[in-house]
């Protein structure tokens, strides 16, 4: 990418805000939460949370993040701006893309207010994009808050939509952007979600922890700690195209940046989040927040909630030295119909798009030290050009 | 850039105009196809036609002098039947069928290939017999250097039926009970290859960079799959896939994988459940009792599943169909809980969400973007704003959700998004006649 052309992009940024500040004085940014007052989603000083609700403000735009050898990437993305009042969302989410996006956690049953504010895409200015939010998997889903934009509606820039929830139903979904979701989900608006069941915090099965996967009746599910392990290529011909207002790829689209929660192996060991990506020279926002570092303490039991959002490839994931035990797939327990327990221990799981699994490393009697999750589709072992990266990531056991 | 699924053709209009017209109750909805046990197949090339305006050769099974058509016709037995299938080959090469699952496959005339008899190029013909011992979902197609002869279109759909109710379950067994039932045979396509067969070059082929770019669902790509059935504009392309149903009745998905490659396939609202894979429930003895529940299910090439769909709206935590004391006090009296006089018909949802006001208040229409398939409001059944030249294509007010492979790059047509392996699932509110287009 040009310096010159991005210097012009960022001119245009400005004439962007302008023109959607003009939006916002009309207050299409509006976040409903029940009990708050200022609009920022959150209750504080005399506002009052009433029970079992949980609020959430996304921003909805674009951004850079930065691959494992260096490469840098025009994205679109979601970032949490829950906190932030009306007045500040746009300066707050514009170029603001985190990929993943925000991870979502729930409690089974809470009734749960998901605010979008579609904060517009200020490197393509040429775009007027609406977004939303598909819940992957919700149980029973209305269109209207399902964000499959045909059958519904979706939001437009300098506006904001507020989808609502009950989350009946534990266990590791996902989200993304469902308008022009080949181009939308390629460019990276996808992210982590799950489910807390209503089991948790009650021992049973002798479930010290009293974590649960699901209301298993038995402990069956039980796990000490939990990590997403959320599964997605990029293809950089498609990006690089992207933020130089090309026609998109389509048909040629090819990931050569296999990754697990945004990152390429090594980033993914890394437990912070990535420095900040450097566009010509200026600073960005951090952009890749969610590490897959996994450790843990010999004896306990790790769960990992793995999906896949990956727009072309089906990728297999393995654990070389702790046994995986399937407890779950799809957010749904594995249980036959007369309640027979149907887990099963295996090397590797298998996931194309749209698809979860539960997965618990039981580490009774494993050896301390460092294990590897990789995939063992293994051209994927790479960042681009660069081998030993891409879709592998580390298990410490203490 | 603004998402406007153009038609290109009026299938669409032509559809509801069909659907008004020869619209009436049917006890349940049966997939396409044509019913044995005898079928006469021959072999032939012809064009199909892609949503974005592209024509391909293929070559197909056609039914008897019929047209070539792509899949092949959906074959439809019952359990026990002595199936008989004479092909007759009209290509410039020797063809033949396998039919995974069946055992005893017997072939008489023709010339031996690899797999099984082949009926030689340009007029030869060859008979294969079996007896369909087990009911369910399975495929049939070329045995014939297969790695060309599948990607040209050479594949179809074979429906065994049970003995008990036939009709209603795929698998005799209540696990297996449906309302309605539509195939899903998933494919993809190469162009290169169909350009080289047409241009007389097959010998060598190399398939090894095989690259597609075409997705479809019975052998048509979106919005064609949504397009009415045996559209006089598709003529080798009969199949359609519009999957229509009411809260609480029950859909069965036959899935195949009919081509090369694997395909994530996502139902939007709700799990299905998978009772079944290659012609056999999941069972222990005891019924689909190992069956799983999933929002994706991979298709696998030369493979098929059955699953039941059902969706109810329950835990939306709100009425679906809008009514609240203030807009029906009829229904809902002013604790916010239904009557007895809430509608009989409506009471597939939960009594938990009946009368529950609607939890938040939907943007201005000058902030959001409006889908076609929009009916302009959130309820079920009801109709509500659309500016002019929005929306449109949902004309009782149904809740329409996208069935479609997950790895998104497959919801496209050579480049062009929408289209590929993507349909629409209506859902329509209680009393209104589902159209069987």
């Amino acid at each position: 990418m040009k310096a010159s052309r991005l210097l012009s992009l960022i001119g245009l940024q400005l004439i962007a805000i302008v023109l959607i500040s003009f939006s916002l004085s009309e207050g299409a940014i509006q976040v409903q939460c029940p009990g708050d007052t200022d609009g920022d989603g959150l209750w504080t000083g005399t506002e009052v949370q009433p029970p079992n609700t949980q609020c959430i403000h996304l921003a909805a735009g674009d951004g850079f993040v930065t691959m494992a050898d260096g490469h840098l990437q025009y994205t679109f993305g979601f970032s949490d701006i829950t906190g932030v009042l009306p007045e500040d969302v746009m300066r707050t989410g514009m170029l603001a893309a985190e990929f993943p996006g925000p991870s979502i956690k729930v409690k089974e049953g809470a009734n749960v207010y998901l605010t979008l504010t579609n904060v517009g895409m200020i490197m393509r200015p040429d775009l007027f994009d609406p977004h939303s939010v598909h819940f992957h998997g919700f149980p029973n889903a209305a269109p209207i808050f399902d964000g499959e934009p045909m059958s519904s509606i979706s939001i437009n820039m300098g506006s904001s939509l507020t989808y609502y929830y009950t989350t009946p139903d534990p266990g590791t979904y996902m989200y993304h952007c469902h308008v022009e979701a080949t181009e939308h989900m390629q460019m990276g608006m996808l992210a982590n979600l799950w489910v807390t069941p209503l089991q948790d915090g009650a021992t049973v099965g002798g479930c010290a922890s009293q974590k649960y996967v699901f209301n298993d009746g038995d402990g069956s599910t039980c796990y000490d700690v939990d990590f997403p392990i959320q599964l997605s290529g990029f293809d950089s011909n498609f990006h690089d195209l992207h933020i130089a207002v090309q026609p998109l790829p389509f048909a040629l689209m090819k990931d050569n940046y296999p990754m697990i929660n945004g990152r390429g192996y090594p980033d993914t060991i890394n437990p912070g989040p990535l420095p900040a990506p450097v566009i010509d020279g200026e600073t960005g926002a951090v952009s890749q927040k969610v590490s897959s570092m996994i450790s843990a303490t010999a004896g306990q039991k790790v769960l990992l909630r793995v999906s896949s959002l990956a727009t072309v490839d089906f990728y297999t994931l393995s654990v070389l030295g702790i046994p995986m035990r399937v407890v779950g797939r799809d957010a749904k327990i594995l249980r036959s119909s007369s309640g027979q327990n149907l887990s099963y221990t295996t090397t590797s799981v298998t996931l194309g798009g749209g698809e979860s699994y539960e997965v618990i490393l039981d580490t009774a009697g494993v050896a301390p030290g460092t294990y590897f999750l990789y995939t063992t589709d293994l051209n994927n072992l790479s960042n681009s050009g660069e081998d030993f990266g891409g879709m592998m990531t580390e298990i410490d056991i203490l | 850039m603004k998402n406007t699924f153009i038609m290109k053709r009026a299938a669409w209009m032509l559809l509801i105009a069909a659907a008004l017209v020869f619209g009436g109750p049917r006890a349940y909805a049966a997939i396409d196809g044509i019913t044995g046990p005898t079928f006469n197949l021959t072999a032939r090339a012809g064009y199909i036609s892609t949503s974005e305006g592209g024509s391909y050769l293929m070559w197909g099974y056609a039914d008897g002098a019929g047209l070539m058509q792509y899949p092949g016709p959906t074959l439809i037995v019952n359990q026990g039947d002595l199936v008989t299938v004479n092909l007759s080959n009209q290509l410039t090469v020797p063809v033949s069928i396998v039919f995974p699952g069946q055992s005893g496959v017997t072939a008489v005339g023709g010339t031996t290939g690899l797999l099984t008899s082949e009926a030689p190029a340009a007029g030869g013909t060859v008979t294969y017999s079996f007896t369909a011992a087990q009911p369910g979902t399975y495929t049939y197609y070329s045995g014939t250097r297969p790695e060309l002869q599948i990607e040209m279109g050479l594949m179809g759909a074979l429906i065994v039926r049970p003995t008990v109710n036939p009709a209603t379950r795929a698998y005799g067994h209540s696990d297996s009970q449906f309302d309605h039932e539509y195939l899903f045979l998933l494919s993809e396509m190469d162009p290169d290859i169909h350009d080289q067969v047409a241009a007389g070059n097959m010998n060598p082929m190399d398939t090894t960079t095989y690259f597609p770019v075409y997705w479809f669902i019975n052998g048509r790509t979106a919005p064609d799959t949504m397009g009415m059935a045996h559209d006089p504009l598709l003529p080798h392309q009969p199949y359609n896939i519009v999957p229509f149903m009411h809260p609480g009745e029950k859909v069965l998905l036959r899935m195949i994988g009919g081509g090369r490659d694997l395909h994530p396939f996502h139902t939007h609202g709700n799990h299905h459940k998978v009772i079944a894979r290659d012609g056999r429930m999941l069972s222990s003895g005891v019924g689909a009792d190992l069956a799983e529940m999933a929002f994706t299910t991979t298709v696998v090439p030369g493979s098929t599943a059955d699953a039941i769909f059902t969706w109810t709206g329950e835990k939306l935590g709100w009425d679906m169909y809008g009514y609240t004391n203030a807009t029906h006090p009829a229904y809902c009296s002013a604790s916010g809980n239904p009557t007895a006089a809430y509608p009989a018909d409506k009471l597939s949802q939960l009594p938990t969400d009946r009368c529950k006001p609607f939890p938040v208040t939907l943007p201005d229409q000058t902030d959001i973007t409006n889908g076609q398939f929009y009916s302009g409001s959130p309820f079920l059944g009801s109709m509500g704003y659309i500016p002019p030249g929005e929306g449109g294509y949902n004309p009782n007010s149904g809740f329409l959700y996208m069935w479609h492979s997950h790895a998104e790059k497959e919801i496209t047509n050579f480049d062009i998004f929408p289209g590929g392996m993507l349909t629409m699932l209506f859902i329509e509110a209680p009393g209104v006649t589902l159209m069987e287009p």
